[in-house]
């Protein structure tokens, strides 16, 4: 298709980006950073994958996006729940 | 050519929210950089997707699905984040802390 070379760049640029934040997720400094970081890059690992699936043609792939989506959600929401624990010790 | 314009903003929204999640200083900015611009980019993109692509509707639906279920639940974990990160002793740098007036 025309847009291939557009939908390549915006594949690198985005992980780029990901790797940027792996930064954020390794230095921190607090756990509440980490989180922050690990969403953020999930959140652009959902949007390389539909990339992928126009790039490929393979339609299927959206389906693992969508179930990525929503673990990262769950695991987010078990993250802040297990802070706001530790922060009542 | 509208959707290499939601593709190029899209792709520059997200970068940005990058730099800001280096950049800032404290979780709760970073917090604000990262989900706002996350959502905003990944919606951008998965909409210049749908107009791109040559598919059949259904699989245009779930691109659409994707982009929903990424406005809904991006900010509601970032409250979420944000909540635990207060609750957890991350205090904000900030000079007036007005949820602690509400919150003791």
């Amino acid at each position: 298709m025309a847009q291939e070379g557009l939908l390549v760049s915006a594949f690198y640029l985005l992980v780029f980006t990901a790797m940027l934040i792996i930064y954020r997720v390794v230095r921190g400094p607090t756990l509440p950073d980490r989180i922050v970081g690990l969403n953020a890059i999930t959140t652009k690992v959902v949007v390389i994958i539909a990339v992928l699936s126009v790039l490929q043609q393979e339609y299927y792939l959206i389906d693992l996006a969508i179930v990525l989506l929503m673990v990262n959600a769950v695991g987010g929401l078990i993250l802040a729940k297990y802070m706001e624990r530790r922060g009542n010790d | 050519m509208i959707e290499a314009a939601l593709l190029i903003f899209g792709g520059a929204v997200m970068l940005f929210g990058a730099l800001g999640i280096l950049r800032f200083p404290d979780v709760y900015t970073r917090l604000h950089a990262a989900t706002k611009c996350d959502t905003g980019g990944a919606m951008g993109i998965i909409l210049a997707l749908v107009l791109m692509m040559e598919a059949p509707a259904l699989v245009k639906l779930k691109f659409l699905v994707l982009a929903f279920l990424i406005a809904m639940i991006n900010p509601m974990v970032s409250h979420a984040i944000a909540r635990g990160a207060y609750k957890y002793g991350v205090k904000p740098k900030v000079v007036v802390d007005m949820y602690a007036w509400d919150n003791p």
